[in-house]
């Protein structure tokens, strides 16, 4: 990766990031030192000290400022893609139209509601997209190409409670952890842009206490609700990304 | 003959903080009944109500998810390793 022929391929590319925060900021800090012609940021945080040991486009004197501006400044200083920002979280209503501008998806969301909506809009436009989550000591990654099949509703097939699963905000997250799995998340949406789709539909599961990278093979399921032989998504309506189970005292 | 089960970090509070435990069983079901017996809660993490894996949930044998092998009845020899890998979402 990193020739001059993959450069001149990525130089007309664009990626679309979805949030700019623990895994988002190295994901672009990557794709932009590696030559992607233009990237879109897709966020409406704003800077708090909390995000500052895992976000490291941040800095201390950045609290309280637009991750999107703060972002953009940053990654237009040290490399030389073009940065255009959406000040928006991604929504059912403006999921499809946003990923259809882009060549390749990333998203890191915390929340299991905007990764699904995430591989719905990126299948139902035939656009590729890396998946990807860190909690605590461990991470996963999953990139899903244009084909969209194997996709992450093979994978984990429907909207969780929330209570169900932690998220970093509340179970935490190491720093270097949302460092290796960005970094990860942004080398596999190169590989997609450079149409080499031999790392899709594969589950990397990265482990720091054990240091351990692991990658499983995610089989496309025959009655896969998104890309199966009888699937019934077809659009991005907002009461598919609600949970549908009341809260449960069973935490995973 | 057991087999080695690698516990993510969500689960470890059952396994005294263990990332991994043995545990015997001829197939997967048996499996996770055994871990339920040294380790109680874990069941309840793994399999719904009606005893099915739960959705968010994969088990893997070495590097195959048992949905693709014969789920629950996926047979053991006692040299695999188990993997359980659950949603996570977070990042931010």
């Amino acid at each position: 990766m990193g020739t001059a022929h993959h450069r001149a391929i990525w130089a007309n590319k664009t990626a679309l990031i979805v949030g700019i925060g623990g895994l988002g900021s190295p994901a672009a800090l990557a794709l932009a030192e590696a030559g992607v012609g233009t990237l879109i940021l897709v966020d409406d945080d704003v800077v708090e000290l909390s995000n500052l040991h895992r976000q490291i486009l941040y800095a201390e004197a950045d609290v309280g400022r637009h991750k999107l501006d703060v972002a953009r400044e940053r990654l237009l200083a040290r490399a030389g893609s073009d940065v255009l920002t959406v000040r928006s979280r991604l929504l059912p209503d403006n999921a499809r139209e946003l990923v259809r501008r882009a060549d390749v998806v990333l998203e890191g969301a915390d929340n299991f509601a905007t990764k699904f909506l995430a591989a719905d809009a990126c299948a139902l436009e035939g656009v590729p997209i890396v998946h990807g989550a860190a909690v605590r000591l461990v991470g996963t990654v999953l990139s899903v190409g244009a084909h969209g099949r194997a996709c992450y509703r093979c994978l984990f097939e429907d909207v969780l409670p929330p209570e169900r699963a932690p998220n970093c905000a509340e179970a935490g997250v190491l720093g270097p952890v949302v460092g290796i799995v960005g970094a990860l998340m942004a080398d596999l949406a190169l590989d997609v842009l450079s149409g080499d789709c031999s790392r899709t539909s594969v589950l990397h599961s990265y482990d720091a206490k054990t240091d351990r990278l692991r990658a499983a093979a995610v089989h496309a399921r025959a009655d896969c609700a998104l890309c199966g032989s009888a699937k019934s998504i077809s659009d991005t309506l907002e009461a598919r990304y609600l949970a549908p189970s009341p809260p449960s005292s069973i935490t995973f | 003959m057991a087999v080695t089960v690698r516990i993510p970090t969500p689960l470890r509070t059952l396994t005294g903080g263990n990332e991994s435990v043995q545990a015997e069983g001829k197939n997967v079901r048996e499996l996770v009944e055994n871990l339920e017996s040294a380790h109680p809660g874990l069941r309840e993490r793994l399999l719904d109500e009606k005893g099915a894996v739960r959705r968010f949930v994969n088990l893997y044998v070495g590097e195959e998810d048992i949905r693709f092998l014969d789920g629950l009845d996926t047979e053991l020899s006692g040299s695999e390793e188990i993997s359980i890998v659950p949603a996570i979402a977070g990042g931010l």
